[in-house]
């Protein structure tokens, strides 16, 4: 499935979609960093330790026994969404080879529902009782499934940067929008 | 081709405020941040219907930041009464663990202890409110443009026919 971005100049695709990589890039860094930051500082006794476990538990039951430990204390997050963020950060860096900063695209339906149904497998096996999945098994699944999502966030931060930069005026940004709107600039056909 | 915004508040209003019921429940929200995408989802699905033309990632991605905040908003208003479940959800399971695991690892049931005897404070509720709606609000665009991507496909209408020769009601 593409977005066709045929109505936007390639160099205006590539000034949209260079800054949303780069802070893309350094926001996952961060993250994955101070997952294992948490217990780290918690081996240290540093009170920074309470903060950055509590700013990851919205995000993941943080259950000690589906965790990894580093320094003797479970990592802020549980095994499979260590997992998800590390096939993120590995699609990311895969990322200008794969994509490119020339064009926005989205993947294939049929590849995300392919790359989805490992963690999907395992998430429901584990969730009826059927099996319990090693911490491994829950990190690789993850993985997976974590490494074609930076194609989707990307392509959507991207679009927003395009529309921003079309309301700030075309001309100014290089973006050609020839007559697309600028609502929606260049972008409109989901394929 | 269709230039009218499409409306996104609604969707995520309501779709925002499941997946902020479902990851505020204790053990419901084992599932981790797939509520969110998941609402962010159910926000772009609902976006589709109710919008005739086709959308765009940039309408997930707003769409599903929108969701990510509300539900962030109702995650943090039901954390409040359903506090005590939840750290008794979490000493129960350090108990179940001790049993199984025979010793905790060292430094853990003090990390354990932690969790469960903070007190509430209302500098911490916003600070955890304002966190919380900057991380739902990124998984929320990753959801948002996934649900675009598997529902917002539709295709364009097809341009009218050309006009027919021949007496119509304009010239009668």
């Amino acid at each position: 499935m593409d977005v066709k971005a045929s109505l936007v100049a390639p160099a205006a695709v590539r000034r949209a979609v260079r800054p949303a990589y780069a802070i893309t890039l350094l926001g996952t860094l961060a993250w994955i960093v101070a997952i294992f930051l948490a217990p780290y500082l918690r081996s240290r006794s540093s009170g920074a330790a309470s903060f950055l476990y509590a700013m990851f538990a919205p995000v993941c039951h943080q259950i000690p026994s589906r965790c990894f430990y580093f320094h003797g204390f479970p990592l802020a997050v549980c095994g499979r969404c260590l997992g998800i963020y590390a096939g993120f950060f590995a699609g990311l860096a895969a990322y200008p080879f794969v994509r490119g900063f020339m064009k926005i695209s989205l993947p294939p339906v049929r590849l995300f529902v392919l790359l989805s149904l490992p963690a999907g497998i395992d998430f429901a096996g584990g969730l009826v009782g059927a099996w319990t999945s090693p911490i491994w098994v829950r990190f690789g699944t993850g993985l997976v499934w974590g490494a074609i999502l930076p194609y989707y966030f990307l392509t959507g931060v991207s679009e927003l940067l395009l529309w921003r930069s079309a309301r700030k005026g075309g001309s100014s940004t290089g973006a050609s929008l020839d007559g697309a709107g600028l609502d929606n600039p260049g972008t409109k056909n989901v394929e | 081709m269709n230039n009218r915004r499409p409306e996104y508040l609604v969707p995520a209003l309501i779709a925002g405020a499941v997946a902020g019921v479902f990851s505020g429940i204790p053990f419901v929200n084992c599932l981790c941040c797939l509520w969110i995408i998941g609402g962010a989802m159910l926000a772009a699905h609902m976006l589709a219907k109710n919008t005739p033309g086709p959308l765009t990632a940039g309408d997930g991605a707003i769409v599903g930041a929108l969701t990510g905040i509300v539900a962030a908003t109702v995650d943090a208003l039901m954390s409040v009464p359903l506090r005590p479940i939840n750290e008794a959800f979490v000493r129960r399971f350090m108990e179940s663990l001790a049993r199984v695991a025979g010793q905790l690892p060292p430094g853990l049931q003090d990390l354990m202890q932690r969790r469960t005897s903070t007190g509430f404070s209302l500098a911490g509720f916003f600070l955890g409110l304002f966190l919380s709606a900057a991380i739902f609000a990124v998984l929320g665009v990753l959801g948002g443009v996934i649900g675009i991507s598997l529902f917002g496909r539709k295709k364009t209408p097809a341009p009218p026919p050309p006009a027919t020769q021949g007496p119509t009601d304009a010239t009668v």
